[in-house]
């Protein structure tokens, strides 16, 4: 696993093409004064089975060009932006024309931002990935075909003693940035991931693995381990509803934080005042025990040197030992923040940037507890929650959200995991969930975050497990299983 | 693009497979938004490409290429053969029976919306944005959209199908905040507007500029609202939330991929079971769900799903007991009855899935909607989502709406904040009292039905009332 996968320096081609030099050459073709072309390559597999049978196994191999056109003058500019995947000289032309016709739709903007030089951290030309020690591409996964990723999925199915249900994935992404402000962006990524749900009637359990190699992601182990869980949720009980002491598992808890990210750790969401950390940067808002960052960096993540504007990206302090320290951002955003704010390199691809900018690689600090029954012995009474299912924002500026518990529910009892429990609605305010904390695990894993719409980007929240004093619990759902 | 198709289902046969259809889709699509007097999006995107599904010994296999041509079809035809082969198959698949159709489809529309430039576009955002303006409203965004898609199928027992979807809409928001609370309004419905398979004169009739200046004026009082009661009360729910409630507690739980369990591992399954069928007692006899692939305006209107068969309207439920399913034609083979018709597949580059289309809850006698809080003594009106959520086999939900008025003896009575309700599917559908009559009924569309592994995105429509409900759990977000 070589940073470049062995690939000559300042070409890093995915499924053969090489984004950076379709980046350069479609703003070649733009021949604009001012204008950015970011190029994502994908080839992706994903072995999706029920029931035990690989039933819905998808390949695809796709390359988009998206090119943002500004006209004007600072403080009078017009943006618009184009894209495709027809990469044929016909279809750049094309894309060069859209992109020109949307820039001249548009009104002129006194806080559009003129396109950024390149930021520090990388010499302007040197394709991110290049760089000695850039971690999460692997040669290895990127070769794994059709019939591959299908042993692997099947390797899931043959460990697993109830019936499965979920997929094994693999894919290699390219992404490039080039501006005529002189950005020369690249870096290539793998990701792989295998989702388990054992179930039978009346009888569910999960599990997952992720990493950015193949090879560290082990189907067989994640099926074991999924039907060791099931097997335990026969005979689920309905719990009064109320507020719990509780465990919540790292593939609960990083789906929670995810889903808090998208308003709460976002600079958009601070400045628009969506974010639960509006106003309170600085202070403390969580309990002590808890520290959590966006580090896209991290090795045992999925490691990303750049964001959609070619940006490096930056390790951001989110909250540490329960004080509010920052957020994330990209351009637009830190501009309007002012005060010398600059891009943390989170940008979105220009289409989607009204999003503003998007934590992509939540990570929680670990704790001390040896072991996820020693946070059961720190709940003492309570609930044992391993994931969740349908989350949405009840109210994004508190911090407030809802959903269901999914394939592994447990009561608390005496210290030790109890009795299966039905899926359980909960609402909570996630600051006072985490404004208690009664224990985070040493180990964390990496929870995967992507669903896989659209373009491929995985992403993913490391975390321990974790211990809190306020569950709440407002209402339950059907049993475990089928 | 036809004769793409044809070669990637050539291609699939020799290559082994025992069925092979295959997708030629073109789509482009145009999004403007505004926000606080600034365009900050103005793009305009097109995708293309080529998805070849095949049957090998009895297993699927799926594979997309971004190249519509003849090279990208053969290398298609091929990996999806060679995934099948590898992924094993338990036997012969049966799919319903279904002839050598032929046809094409296509959107009626008077007012192609890409014959209205970016520039007009980005205007109308800004004209009707400019409405929002409130003492109160920090954020007032606007934002129009556009898609034309054309998809050609062709399979390897003779379907060949070749049509063109054009679909549009818009929508605003307003955004209130304060030192504590943060508020949004929005019209005609929540997240992205109200869009419609319909030319631009759709876009010109949503009324944005009109309504605006009543938008910006419920937000910001929904900075000086109270908070929402909590207890079990009669409510009634606008059109806008039944659709969606539609959608998550009776669309999902109907579709026979979930009842039958391959979308398990994402979307969930269902409270319901194919022995169900004609005798369980969904809701009362005042719901009647029916599925209409041929609503005029539909998101999810077609001639012919993405395996050939013809679009069709079919019940649900009638007078409260579930009469229908949405399938596949290996789903309905695997049920033994009906021949599919719902699967839909997301662009060139997605597996087709068992997908609502136009999901309708039908209009009943309860009048308009001041008749039907006229018969509520103390409960509460919903009016457009905020939050959804509902666990994996459909059963308990929770819903938040952006607004809310307390309803006294028949009256609707102050505004209220940070309403939601709750339930469980079958429990709640069977308190429905009472539904809007046809005057009220409204069609809405949603383009963001999250499912499948990858992901895919669905366009949806529900059409609905709105409709009073008997001793429902109200609750609060705080």
């Amino acid at each position: 696993m070589t940073a470049g996968g062995g690939a000559p320096r300042g070409r890093l081609t995915v499924a053969g093409l090489d984004p950076l030099e379709i980046a350069v050459a479609a703003l070649a073709a733009a021949g604009e004064e001012q204008a950015e072309a970011v190029v994502q390559v994908e080839s992706s597999g994903l072995a999706r089975f029920a029931a035990s049978e690989i039933h819905q196994p998808t390949l695809i191999e796709n390359a988009t060009v998206e090119l943002r056109v500004l006209h004007g003058k600072p403080g009078a500019l017009r943006a618009g932006t184009a894209s495709t995947n027809r990469l044929d000289e016909r279809g750049i032309a094309d894309l060069v024309r859209r992109a020109r016709d949307a820039a001249a739709g548009a009104t002129p903007d006194p806080e559009l931002q003129p396109l950024a030089a390149p930021a520090g951290g990388a010499p302007a030309g040197a394709p991110a990935a290049a760089l000695p020690g850039a971690p999460g591409w692997d040669a290895a996964t990127a070769a794994l075909d059709g019939a591959a990723q299908a042993r692997l999925a099947l390797a899931a199915i043959d460990a697993a003693t109830l019936p499965v249900y979920g997929f094994f994935t693999a894919g290699a992404t390219g992404l490039a940035v080039a501006s005529t402000a002189g950005v020369r962006a690249a870096q290539r990524t793998t990701d792989a991931t295998a989702r388990i749900i054992a179930a039978t009637e009346g009888a569910s359990g999960y599990a997952e693995r992720t990493a950015w190699a193949a090879a560290r992601v082990d189907p067989a182990a994640a099926a074991r381990e999924a039907c060791a869980r099931a097997e335990r949720t026969r005979g689920a009980t309905v719990p009064d509803v109320g507020v719990y002491r509780a465990v919540l598992e790292p593939y609960a808890l990083g789906e929670l934080l995810q889903w808090l990210a998208f308003d709460s750790f976002s600079g958009l969401g601070l400045l628009d005042g969506s974010s639960c950390l509006t106003g309170k940067l600085g202070s403390r808002c969580l309990d002590p025990q808890v520290t959590i960052h966006d580090d896209a960096l991290d090795p045992e993540g999925l490691p990303r040197a750049i964001d959609f504007e070619g940006t490096p990206k930056q390790r951001v302090a989110i909250v540490e030992q329960g004080i509010a320290r920052g957020v994330v951002w990209d351009t637009a955003t830190a501009a309007r923040a002012g005060a010398g704010q600059a891009t943390t390199g989170h940008a979105l691809p220009a289409a989607s940037r009204a999003y503003g900018p998007f934590s992509s690689a939540v990570a929680v600090a670990p704790g001390e507890a040896a072991s996820l029954d020693e946070l059961a012995e720190a709940v003492g009474d309570g609930i044992h929650v391993t994931r969740f299912h349908y989350l949405s924002i009840v109210s994004a500026r508190e911090g407030i959200i809802t959903g269901t518990t999914r394939d592994g529910t447990f009561r608390i009892r005496g210290g030790r995991v109890a009795e299966p429990l039905v899926n359980l609605r909960f609402t909570v305010s996630v600051p006072e969930l985490l404004g208690e904390v009664l224990g985070l695990t040493r180990e964390r894993l990496l929870t995967s975050q992507s669903d896989f719409y659209d373009d491929r980007f995985a992403y993913a929240a490391l975390v321990p497990a974790l211990a809190t004093a306020r569950f709440t619990v407002t209402g339950t759902g059907g049993g475990p299983g089928l | 693009m036809r004769d793409l198709a044809q070669l990637a289902v050539e291609a699939a046969l020799a290559a082994g497979a025992s069925y092979a259809d295959a997708r030629a889709v073109t789509r482009r699509s145009q999004s403007v938004g505004s926000r606080n007097g600034r365009i900050e999006t103005l793009d305009d995107s097109e995708s293309e490409g080529i998805g070849v599904r095949v049957l090998v010994n009895g297993a699927w296999g799926f594979a997309a290429d971004r190249r519509l041509d003849p090279t990208g079809a053969r290398a298609a035809a091929s990996r999806a053969t060679a995934f099948a082969r590898a992924a094993g198959g338990r036997g012969l698949k049966e799919l319903a029976p279904l002839g050598a159709v032929s046809g094409s489809y296509a959107t009626p529309f008077t007012i192609d919306p890409f014959s209205i430039s970016l520039a007009e576009k980005a205007a109308l955002c800004l004209a009707a944005e400019r409405g929002l303006a409130h003492a109160g409203v920090a954020i007032a965004q606007a934002s129009l959209r556009a898609l034309r898609e054309r998809r050609v199928l062709v399979t390897s027992e003779g379907v060949v199908t070749d049509q063109e979807i054009v679909e549009c809409g818009g929508g605003i928001d307003a955004t209130a905040t304060s030192d504590d609370l943060h508020q949004v309004r929005s019209y005609p419905s929540a997240h992205g507007g109200l869009s419609a398979q319909a030319g631009w004169e759709h876009v010109l009739a949503l009324g944005l500029e009109r309504e605006a200046p009543r938008i910006g004026e419920e937000a910001a009082a929904l900075l000086q609202a109270p908070v929402a009661p909590s207890g079990v009360m009669d409510v009634v729910i606008d059109s806008e939330q039944m659709a969606l409630q539609v959608h998550e507690s009776v669309g999902h739980a109907v579709e026979l991929d979930r009842i039958y369990g391959t979308e398990a591992s994402y979307a969930g399954t269902s409270f319901l079971h194919p022995r169900d069928l004609g005798t369980l007692q969904y809701g009362s006899a005042a719901m009647n769900v029916t599925s209409d692939a041929t609503t005029p305006g539909g998101l999810g209107s077609f001639g012919f799903d993405d395996e050939g068969v013809p679009g069709a309207r079919q019940p649900i439920v009638a007078e409260g007991v579930l009469r229908g399913f949405l399938a596949s034609r290996e789903t309905a083979a695997q049920l033994g009855s009906g021949s599919g018709g719902t699967m839909r597949a997301d662009g060139w580059s997605r597996m087709p899935l068992v997908r609502m289309t136009n999901l309708h809850l039908e209009p009943g006698d309860g009048g308009s909607l001041d008749e039907l809080v006229d018969g509520v003594k103390d409960g509460i009106l919903f009016a457009t989502n905020r939050s959804w959520s509902i666990d994996d086999k459909r059963l308990n939900f929770q819903f938040g709406t952006q607004v809310a008025w307390e309803i006294k003896d028949g009256r609707r009575g102050r505004l209220l904040r940070d309403a939601t309700y709750t339930g469980v599917t079958p429990r709640f559908w069977g308190a429905l009292d009472a539904v809007g009559s046809a005057d009220e009924w409204r069609l809405y569309g949603l383009t963001n039905c999250g499912k499948g592994q990858p992901g895919q995105s669905a366009h949806v429509s529900h059409g609905a009332a709105p409709a009073r409900f008997r001793g429902i759990q109200v609750g609060t977000t705080t």
